[in-house]
């Protein structure tokens, strides 16, 4: 039998956070969504974007000693991004800049949405583009334009002054899928419950362990064996759902770790069937239950729980 | 002659350098931890503390480093200790506990798969998370802004960018662990277009997959394992503000102060291993470590050649150990960077034995 080639799996991984803005971020970014661009004094020099201290000492400022810069700069260094990403402000071509609005000492770094690469040099004069709706975010600037006049000016003032701001990303991975990985899956879809003994110690890993974690020899198909599926639960919580991104259970439920019979190391985090949260306890003996490509979860046979006081520390 | 107070590099190893590997980050680590204990004539049971640099967002996996530990070996239970930095900064923490003096050996790996994802979507999770990070600034973006600064300043220009990275990339030629190296015709490269002007594509580093490993221990232990320990005379590193529009991006002050620290101007080198990813970055580096003229630059390939991010600045140490051990010098410094437009810069100067 020829081992598969380890393959990949492709994944996207969601970052949907929500900042607290502070006294001085949020301040700026209340200026924003009323179309305003403020700076904090820093000694003779005032700083756009501000923050609550001197980068450079660690100095508290003044956090409300806040002026209006620009809305006008200029444009300090600037480079061309002729494929936007996703997570770009434009959908279309467009400079990253930094841009010197005029009154501050410091660059903020902002798209300019020049047309083309050939409107582009340092020096020259740029404005905001305001958004229509604005939230008090650093893109309520939609970009800057060439010129002095500033666009999309309106009178909507925000309801309240922004003290948080959301932030997402989300970035697309391509992972390998170890060989032990791929043997261990194929196994469970043929519902066969697969563990690799080292062959220095000879203890026995349920799964896909690529080492052995005591010996750090690594672990190939000439040393997998079938394992029983049967075991003791030794150890649980359980874990009343807080509804976050992904969550999919409503209700109170338990994960249990499992020794599986003839092994060594617990399967963590295992669901259990026909056993009420208010029953899980430690020391019951569990069966496997079979889904249609993996383990759906472990029910009790029935026979007599094991009496060990020290099964409970079984938690690896 | 070195002081019993004194530490050592001992053995090292980099990995294959390639654009996608099937490997993982574990099975990665698990080989160039047990390649470079090989190399320093010991095992991992004589390892008293280990330091792993890595990233979660470039492995695309939160906490993935606790799994790297079974490749590491943490049996019986070992010191172990994690940055979220370049694996340099993982050797600076180790050289930091060995000078403790109640352990004498220890190892520091670096690793990164970075073809898990678009480093233009991986990247800007690094930057200001209120002004930088929303714009999807990422360290790309930041570099070209950096090559304007310089060439607007007259301080380099294209072609010279450009010889920078040929100059690197002919150099990788005898380098086996190297992805990208060879010759380019200079005129044609120059006539291709921005991938983010003012950079061309032979101004920026290739994607690569790869770790490193190396072990170090302190004088007397180092004597005894070891027949050509290369000291590390001096190992320091500092930080500037991270926002790149509050910096003069024309200089590099935190290289400086970290030459200063590690002792670098007490005598001249033979050769630098700098963490140069961007062409241009090679010129802001030799001012600010204040090399000479005629000083050779990553004679490896450097980060042009080969990049693993979060490895790199880790490689440019095990590069700089193997040129002294081979002969190529007798007193070097090796350079790691962290952060957009070398925010962040380390420096350790390493010697061998007088011959």
């Amino acid at each position: 039998m020829t081992a598969p080639a380890a393959g990949t799996v492709e994944m996207t991984i969601r970052f949907p956070y929500k900042r607290s803005l502070g006294p001085v971020i949020g301040a700026f970014m209340t200026g924003l969504a009323s179309q305003q661009i403020l700076g904090i004094r820093n000694g003779a020099e005032v700083m756009c974007p501000p923050l609550e201290w001197d980068p450079r000492t660690g100095k508290e400022l003044q956090h409300d000693d806040l002026v209006e810069v620009g809305p006008a700069g200029t444009v300090v260094s600037w480079t061309w991004v002729p494929k936007p990403s996703a997570q770009h402000p434009l959908d279309r071509p467009f400079a990253l800049a930094l841009i010197k609005l005029d009154g501050a000492d410091t660059s903020l770094t902002h798209a300019v949405d020049a047309g083309s690469l050939d409107a582009m040099s340092t020096g020259m004069r740029v404005a905001p583009r305001w958004k229509a709706e604005r939230q008090g975010h650093i893109t309520d600037i939609e970009a800057f334009v060439p010129g002095e006049e500033p666009q999309g000016l309106d009178d909507v003032l925000p309801d309240e002054p922004v003290a948080m701001m959301p932030y997402n990303a989300e970035i697309p991975y391509t992972l390998p899928i170890a060989v032990n990985t791929l043997r261990n899956a194929a196994a469970l879809r043929e519902h066969r419950l697969i563990g690799l003994r080292c062959p220095v110690c000879s203890r026995t890993y349920a799964g896909d362990r690529a080492f052995c974690p005591i010996d750090t020899t690594a672990l190939t198909a000439e040393h997998e064996v079938e394992l029983p599926q049967t075991g003791t639960l030794t150890n649980y919580t359980i874990i009343t759902p807080v509804q976050y991104p992904g969550q999919t259970e409503t209700e109170p439920f338990a994960r249990c770790m499992i020794l599986v019979d003839d092994s060594d190391l617990v399967l963590g985090y295992q669901p259990v069937i026909d056993l009420p949260v208010d029953q899980v306890r430690v020391g019951v003996r569990v069966q496997l239950v079979w889904g249609d490509t993996d383990i759906d979860g472990w029910q009790p046979t029935g026979d007599p729980d094991v009496d060990d006081p020290d099964l409970v520390n079984r938690i690896y | 002659m070195a002081s019993s107070d004194d530490i050592a590099i001992i053995g090292w190893a980099v990995s294959p350098m390639e654009r996608r590997t099937a490997k993982t980050e574990q099975q990665m680590l698990f080989e160039v931890v047990s390649d470079a204990v090989d190399h320093a004539g010991i095992t991992r049971a004589d390892v008293d503390f280990t330091v792993a640099g890595s990233c979660d967002y470039v492995a695309g996996q939160a906490f993935s480093f606790v799994q790297n530990i079974d490749a590491v070996g943490a049996w019986p239970p070992k010191r172990d200790s994690h940055v979220e930095m370049d694996g340099a900064w993982a050797l600076y923490e180790t050289w930091i506990r060995l000078l403790a003096g109640d352990i004498d050996v220890a190892l520091a790996t670096g690793s990164g798969r970075s073809s898990t994802a678009d480093p233009a979507l991986i990247y800007p999770m690094e930057m200001d998370p209120f002004y930088l990070a929303p714009l999807g600034a990422d360290a790309l973006s930041f570099s070209a802004l950096q090559a304007r600064a310089l060439l607007d300043a007259g301080k380099v220009t294209e072609r010279q960018m450009a010889e920078i990275a040929l100059r690197s990339r002919t150099s990788a030629k005898d380098n086996p662990h190297t992805q990208v190296s060879g010759e380019f015709d200079l005129d044609e490269a120059l006539a291709t277009d921005y991938v983010r002007a003012p950079l061309r594509k032979h101004d920026l580093p290739p994607i690569t997959d790869g770790a490193a490993c190396v072990v170090i221990a302190r004088a007397d232990k180092a004597r005894e394992i070891c027949q050509n320990p290369v000291w590390i005379k001096g190992f320091a590193h500092y930080s500037e503000l991270h926002n790149p529009g509050m910096r003069d991006l024309l200089t590099s002050p935190s290289t400086t102060l970290a030459a200063k620290a590690a002792g670098l101007d007490e005598a001249p080198v033979d050769f630098a291993e700098l963490q140069v990813a961007f062409s241009h970055e090679e010129v802001i580096l030799r001012e600010a470590l204040g090399l000479e003229d005629d000083t050779p630059v990553n004679r490896s390939g450097g980060p042009l050649a080969a990049n693993p991010v979060m490895a790199s600045g880790l490689v440019r140490i095990a590069e700089s150990a193997r040129q002294i051990r081979e002969g190529q010098g007798r007193r070097g410094v090796a350079h790691a960077t962290s952060g957009p437009c070398l925010q962040q810069n380390l420096v350790c100067v390493l010697e061998g034995d007088e011959r």
